[in-house]
């Protein structure tokens, strides 16, 4: 992939604004517990991943606190609903709030890009609140009706410390 | 409340144990003297300290330590703690140095621990502390041993010694050993630390409770198979993931047959040679690998013993045929961190090691699918034992008077059978009422 800076010309980069709109539509379809609606914004077998490392170079010969792609993000996402899955019973809450959100990377040949944000997520269950931030990068599809996760990886700022229970994507 | 010998003694009978074991303070605070503070505990890994120089800060109970590899080659076990006025002297988790400094005088230690500088060490003439004084030195831990590279300390002086104390965990030890094809492991792939708040016992137990996964795990083990239904995935090709949340739902006669085995000083394991990981596809070139290093025939008995869970009393579990141990760190009555590591059996296939990865991803991270709802059963076991009813007991009167003791001398019974709570409690028993170490 080229660098951004060098692509000024092409008309089809995406414009920031559209790609802020999305991560918010993302988010708040997590806040509003719509899994399945969520997991249809990625393509087939895309990937969700939040190493347990900082700058954790792969999902493969690391431990992930999370590293799923369809089957285990179906799995998860039925799991929310069973009527005897006990860690989500009250079922958890959440507020995703994010910032600073940048176009690193445009590959105008297949349509894809790189896009980098902040983010702060509140957790709430059962009289426990937790607070978590850190780093999201997006690898985005961009297809006529919109973009599609490729690859999303969230980077705890904490992720090598002792935690309790993560029960919501982040 | 201060307890006497005999008010500890009352807290376990034969069929139950009181709730104040997972409760009371200052029961937690005896466990780390008389528990903690005298049996082997596991440490490390030898191949986290591989080369002199090398450090590996953690803890034995709530006492703070290090694991370093010396100059000469042999690893020591060192108290975390400046000979001066007590700093902490190492920092951070791990690392290399070929002295320790501390930051806050700057008093250096060598990695066994030997002072040797001391700035404007004139002030200390005719002075007990000094250089070659062994007052002055970092204070290491009364043993240290370990058996197929897991490095195992005591802060007691006395007791039996690492081998004959492990017992017929041994064999556990030795199979996850022999799965390298080289008898090596080594640990890699990083490690979760997972804040439980519930007591250390409950998680310990927890390993060897057969009565859980199919109630606790029905959520995500049943889940798991029906989602790869619906998916229409390829029937034929069955991802690991699939292979191994399913076995967690598997009914009461599977794991009554996995059976318990229990051994002196509070150590057992679940199944034998069937267990939740006998039914995984090969590893291509895996077994080819073993026979190589093994032959036909050890190889096949390599392979043949599927050991589910072993308990190894109290500070770890540890699973042979994912290669990965959870070691447990008892921060206070009522929290615990377990952390969970991976090992690398050195010269076999690259996808093994990959799949105990994956393994932990499911099972051992924050965020896994199995392990939030055995925490929410462990949360709710500390909530309602803090409820002072009338009734004080923790049942474990399942297939009591059950027992077998089989021709190895080994205790046994069935797999749902509550013996090893009791035999875990009976060695709990032995090491707190007994006042000075044996």
């Amino acid at each position: 992939m080229s660098a951004v800076a060098e692509n000024t010309a092409a008309m089809q980069q995406p414009d920031v604004k559209d790609l802020e709109q999305f991560l918010f539509h993302e988010a708040r379809l997590l806040d509003e517990a719509r899994w399945q609606d969520w997991n249809d914004l990625f393509v087939e077998n895309g990937e969700y991943w939040v190493p347990a490392s900082h700058k954790q170079p792969d999902p493969k010969n690391h431990v992930s606190l999370i590293y799923e792609t369809d089957l285990l993000r179906a799995v998860r996402i039925k799991r929310f609903k069973h009527p005897n899955a006990f860690s989500l019973k009250p079922a958890p809450r959440s507020s995703h709030m994010l910032s600073n959100v940048m176009l690193d990377e445009y590959d105008a040949e297949k349509n894809e890009c790189v896009v980098s944000s902040r983010f702060l997520m509140l957790q709430y269950r059962r009289e426990e609140q937790d607070v978590f931030g850190g780093g999201y990068t997006h690898h985005l599809k961009i297809e006529d009706e919109g973009f599609k996760i490729i690859k999303k990886r969230v980077d705890l700022i904490n992720c090598d410390a002792p935690l309790g229970n993560i029960l919501v994507y982040f | 409340m201060h307890y006497t010998n005999e008010q500890i003694a009352a807290l376990v009978k034969e069929d139950k144990v009181h709730r104040d074991v997972y409760t009371d303070p200052e029961i937690f605070k005896i466990e780390m003297d008389r528990i903690w503070g005298r049996s082997w505990i596991y440490v490390g890994h030898e191949s986290q300290v591989k080369n002199p120089g090398d450090y590996f800060a953690t803890s034995i109970g709530t006492q703070n330590v290090i694991m370093t590899r010396h100059t000469d080659g042999l690893v020591h076990v060192l108290f975390n703690r400046c000979s001066h006025k007590g700093a902490q002297l190492i920092g951070d988790a791990c690392g290399h140095a070929k002295q320790m400094r501390c930051p806050y005088h700057g008093y250096i230690f060598d990695t066994a621990g030997t002072l040797i500088h001391i700035p404007q060490e004139e002030g200390y003439a005719g002075s007990p502390y000094g250089k070659g004084k062994d007052e002055s030195n970092i204070k290491r831990v009364a043993r240290v041993d370990s058996y197929r590279g897991l490095v195992f300390a005591s802060l007691s002086a006395s007791g039996p010694d690492l081998r004959t104390w492990l017992g017929g965990a041994a064999l556990s030890i030795d199979n996850m050993a022999d799965r390298s094809p080289q008898g090596e492991l080594e640990i890699a792939g990083g490690c979760f630390r997972y804040v439980h708040d519930s007591n250390w016992k409950m998680f310990v137990e927890n390993l060897n409770d057969a009565m859980h996964p199919m109630v606790v795990h029905q959520s995500s083990a049943g889940t798991a198979k029906r989602v790869f239904d619906d998916l229409g995935m390829e029937q034929d090709k069955v991802p690991f993931e699939l292979e191994m949340l399913s076995p967690f739902a598997s009914d009461y006669e599977f794991f009554e047959k996995m059976g318990l085995t229990a051994w002196d000083n509070g150590h057992s394991v679940t199944g034998g040679k069937v267990s939740i990981h006998s039914a995984y596809s090969p590893i291509p070139g895996y077994a080819e690998a073993l026979i190589d290093a093994y032959g036909e025939e050890k190889t096949k008995d390599i392979l043949s013993i599927n050991r589910h869970n072993t308990v190894v009393y109290p500070s770890f579990t540890l699973k042979g045929v994912i290669t990965s141990i959870r070691v447990v760190k008892p921060i206070a009555v009522n929290k615990t961190v377990i952390e969970s590591w991976v090992f690398r059996q050195v010269g076999a296939p690259e996808e093994l090691f990959q799949r105990s990865i994956t393994y932990c991803n499911l099972v051992n991270s924050h965020a896994n699918l199995v392990g939030p709802d055995d925490q929410e059963a462990y949360h709710r076991m500390q909530y309602g034992l803090e409820t002072k009813d009338d009734n004080e007991w923790v049942s474990q009167h399942r297939y009591l008077g059950a027992d077998e003791i089989n021709e190895d001398g080994e205790k046994t019974s069935t797999g749902t059978s509550d013996m090893v709570f009791r035999h875990q409690f009976e060695t709990w028993k032995a090491y707190m009422t007994k006042e000075e170490a044996a």
